[in-house]
């Protein structure tokens, strides 16, 4: 009567899951292949450089991102922090802050709006999906009224020269993406935080009940989210030299999208570091190949889109499996 | 797996040859419904005659949540026949068996708050004309349905604003349309004021003399007494009797349902009781009040009562999960301040919670997680976590209690329910508390796994500790409870020594007969 797990059925389904992963990189690798025979200027040192940049700020989102999204969150607001940011970051290098204490401040903003978001949905009782909805909203509005809907110039050259430069052959911007990777990897794979943020996700009554401040995980979830967008936004203000409410318009469907091709499950408790980075260099390595090709940038949209309902599929399947 | 909780079923004293065929309207032959690894329903054989009551008694759990699901469609039967009117009938849908006249009034209300009574009387059977709805004529239609049952309801109120009693009898409005031949009532009477209870019976005998058969699923005696024609009782899934009701009485039912030896599977030690651990004064919270008991090392406390009695939210509260509201808990005699989960934790009391799956485990994590889920902020080295130690803690509690898993790294939803149940044993001894809460720790879990659980009870409490077991299954707290405290209605209505009294007094202080 009893039907037992056996042993080789877990490793069955553990190759999968490797195989997952496996089929990323693949996919990643396969791209990169294809598009270096397709056109003899994807493989140069110089577009290498450019997809890194590119790709570089939406994957620090979809970390941030996967935080939230592992805590069975979303967070619709990134795309307007990163705007945001880029606006008090300029605002103060401009007005002689100097550069490292406007980054701080600007990070220090980033972790109070994630607070706010957690405020809202631990002591309020709104679903994070509303929450961070109205102040994706609010945010641009109240960028554009600081700056009276205005660009500003940053005249700092050693702020805007940093992302330009590179750092043993590899873009300064890329490096940055090790930066927030490595802690965030130590944090959700290997510090007890980790295990409590899948705990959350997976069964906030069981976490409560075991001992785990839940709320505590939300502000933690939301903040680092946030604080991930505020970088990004300061990342962003040096690459282009200005500060505009407007910037990173959508990047918060682009870090969701990023984190679910990576195998970050909606529903919670599932989900990595490494998977999202993947995720979002996919991203960039497909359009980056649609412009080098001349693919009409319309195209570009289409071919996400079927993307993230191939890949997404595949991952169901596979979890149905387990 | 050999099954020590039942002997062969007693014989029915009224066989089928007793009731001629064309008065049967529903016979269910050897009707069997697993969930994987439990039996929730075993080769029962049930006959329903045509307008008649026929109540179904028994304990939470022996099976009569599954009889109603099976009979309403919305599970399907692993084996057997059902017969309705002479043919056999699938009842694959909930559809289906409205279509044959057959409905039930579930114990919760199932309907939506935010429709109007009316609306809810004719969810999924609107009346429309050109497509639109006719809620003027439905309304006064709803209307006139209440006032002739009975009920002095409002159809146009919506329902969210009736109370819980006023909603139950909406949905019995409703069933008694849809269930024109065969209604299901499951529990009706837990929510009702005596006087909604007085015109839901008068319905029932209404519908009784149209020909209607009713079937009437009770925990109290009296009503079971006052309007069934005859009764069967459910034991551990299986039937084990029918009655005509003016040939039995209480002792002979409580007895049918609680009968067993079960001295293989309790296993019981003489501990010598140490100091008091836990002690409750006078305390009350929502859903209890004035609860006093004490917990010593080495004792099994048990509370027993019906589902709904108190038990589980005064055992909440002691955790910190829900607010008290008077009384004060002493820990080894000193005042404790338990403001929440984590201070409960600290102090060194442990829950595992009446709900596996919506409380005890998360479920799409790997078991080794579970198991070291309390212990996380002990277990660091600086930062990090100390891999070596978590390994070897999971695999610790996976050997010791032997959690039929492959590897730490499955997912604790691959488990059975006993396995389950054994992870949450596991995180806790881990965590290593010193009182040890278990709520309906036995729930789901097969013969052999109970008794598995019943001796680590013995191993905890040889090492110190004491336990408050939970129960609404009478045998349990009976045979392992050195202390043994009955709740009805929020309230301890009586406290007893081991094995003090017999199974029928305890149950009738719980029942309140």
């Amino acid at each position: 009567m009893t039907t037992e797990v056996t042993p080789t059925s877990i490793k069955a389904r553990r190759n999968w899951s490797f195989l997952f992963a496996l089929t990323l990189v693949g996919l990643l690798i396969l791209l990169c292949v294809a598009l270096s025979i397709a056109t003899p200027n994807f493989a140069t040192g110089n577009n290498i450089s450019n997809l890194l940049r590119q790709g570089s700020m939406i994957a620090i989102l979809a970390i941030g991102q996967t935080f939230v999204i592992i805590t069975a969150g979303i967070d619709l607001s990134v795309g307007a922090i990163v705007g945001f940011s880029t606006v008090i970051v300029a605002l103060l290098i401009q007005s002689g802050v100097p550069v490292w204490v406007a980054i701080i401040i600007t990070l220090v903003v980033g972790l109070l709006i994630g607070f706010f978001h957690a405020f809202g949905i631990v002591k309020m009782g709104l679903p994070p999906f509303i929450i961070t909805l109205a102040t994706l909203t609010s945010l641009r509005g109240i960028g554009l009224l600081i700056t009276n809907g205005s660009t500003i110039n940053i005249t700092d050259a050693g702020f805007n020269q940093f992302s330009r430069e590179s750092f043993l052959g590899v873009p300064n911007l890329f490096w940055m993406v090790v930066l927030v990777a490595v802690p965030a990897f130590i944090f959700l794979h290997l510090s007890k935080w980790g295990r409590y943020l899948y705990a959350v996700g997976s069964n906030p009554e069981a976490a409560r009940l075991s001992g785990v401040s839940v709320p505590k995980m939300i502000y933690i979830a939301y903040g680092l989210s946030a604080m991930c967008a505020a970088f990004v936004g300061v990342m962003l203000a040096a690459r282009l030299g200005v500060g505009n409410a407007t910037q990173g318009e959508g990047w918060e469907l682009q870090a969701i999208a990023s984190s679910v091709i990576g195998g970050t499950s909606l529903f919670g408790a599932v989900g990595s570091i490494h998977g999202p980075l993947i995720g979002a260099f996919i991203l960039a390595t497909i359009s980056n190949g649609a412009n080098l090709l001349n693919v009409n940038s319309f195209w570009q949209r289409i071919i996400t889109g079927a993307l993230i309902i191939i890949i997404v599929f595949f991952d169901q399947l596979r979890r149905r499996n387990r | 797996m050999t099954d020590l909780s039942s002997g062969p079923a007693p014989a029915d004293r009224h066989n089928a040859a007793a009731i001629p065929a064309e008065d049967i309207i529903l016979e269910l032959r050897d009707l069997e419904k697993r969930y994987g690894h439990i039996q929730a329903l075993k080769r029962s054989t049930l006959r329903f005659r045509r307008g008649e009551v026929h109540a179904i008694v028994g304990e939470n759990g022996a099976g009569k949540s599954t009889l109603i699901k099976l009979l309403t469609g919305v599970i399907r039967r692993s084996g057997g026949t059902i017969v309705w009117n002479g043919q056999e009938v699938e009842l694959a849908t909930p559809n289906e068996a409205i279509a044959h006249g057959i409905n039930a009034v579930h114990q919760e209300v199932v309907l939506c708050r935010h429709l109007s009574v009316a609306a809810n009387i004719f969810l999924g059977d609107e009346n429309t004309k050109w497509g639109l709805l006719q809620r003027r004529d439905m309304t006064r239609a709803a209307q006139k349905i209440l006032d002739d049952m009975g009920f002095s309801l409002p159809a146009d109120a919506l329902l969210g604003t009736l109370t819980i009693g006023q909603q139950q009898l909406v949905a019995t409005a409703r069933a008694s349309l849809r269930g024109t031949k065969f209604i299901i009532f499951d529990e009706p009477t837990a929510y009702l004021t005596r006087q909604e209870a007085a015109q839901l019976f008068a319905l029932i005998r209404r519908l009784k003399a149209e020909g209607v058969t009713i079937v009437y699923i009770s925990h109290r005696m009296e009503e079971v007494f006052e309007l069934a024609d005859r009764v069967s009782v459910l034991r551990d899934g299986t039937h084990v009797g029918t009655r005509n009701i003016d040939e039995t009485n209480d002792a002979e039912l409580v007895a049918l349902m609680i009968n067993r030896t079960l001295d293989q599977i309790y296993h019981k030690e003489q501990i010598p009781l140490g100091a008091t651990l836990l002690e409750t004064r006078k305390l009350s919270g929502k859903g209890f009040a004035d609860v006093s008991i004490a917990v010593r090392a080495g004792e099994i406390v048990g509370l027993y009562g019906l589902i709904g009695a108190g038990r589980s939210e005064f055992a909440l509260s002691i955790f910190g999960r829900n607010p008290r509201t008077a009384g004060e808990i002493l820990w080894k005699g000193q005042p404790a301040n338990i403001r929440n989960e984590r201070s409960a934790i600290e102090l060194g009391i442990a829950l595992a919670p009446e709900s596996r799956r919506d409380q005890g485990l998360n479920l799409n994590l790997p078991i080794g997680l579970n198991i070291n889920l309390p212990v996380y902020d002990r277990i660091n080295r600086g930062l990090l976590i100390d891999r070596a130690q978590e390994k070897r803690r999971a695999d610790d509690q996976i050997r010791n209690l032997a959690i039929k898993t492959p590897s730490r790294r499955s997912l604790a939803s691959s488990m059975s329910g006993g396995n389950q149940q054994k992870i949450v044993i596991g995180k806790w001894l881990n965590h290593g508390a010193e009182v040890f809460i278990f709520d309906e720790p036995t729930v789901g879990v097969d013969v052999g796994t109970k008794a598995e659980i019943y001796r680590l009870f013995a191993t905890l409490l040889r090492n110190g500790a004491g336990i408050i077991l939970i129960s609404s299954y009478l045998p349990e707290v009976y045979e392992l409870a050195d202390t043994l405290h009955v709740f009805r209605e929020g309230h301890l209505v009586g406290s007893q020594g081991y094995r003090e009294r017999s199974h029928e007094d305890i149950l009738a202080e719980a029942i309140g007969v």
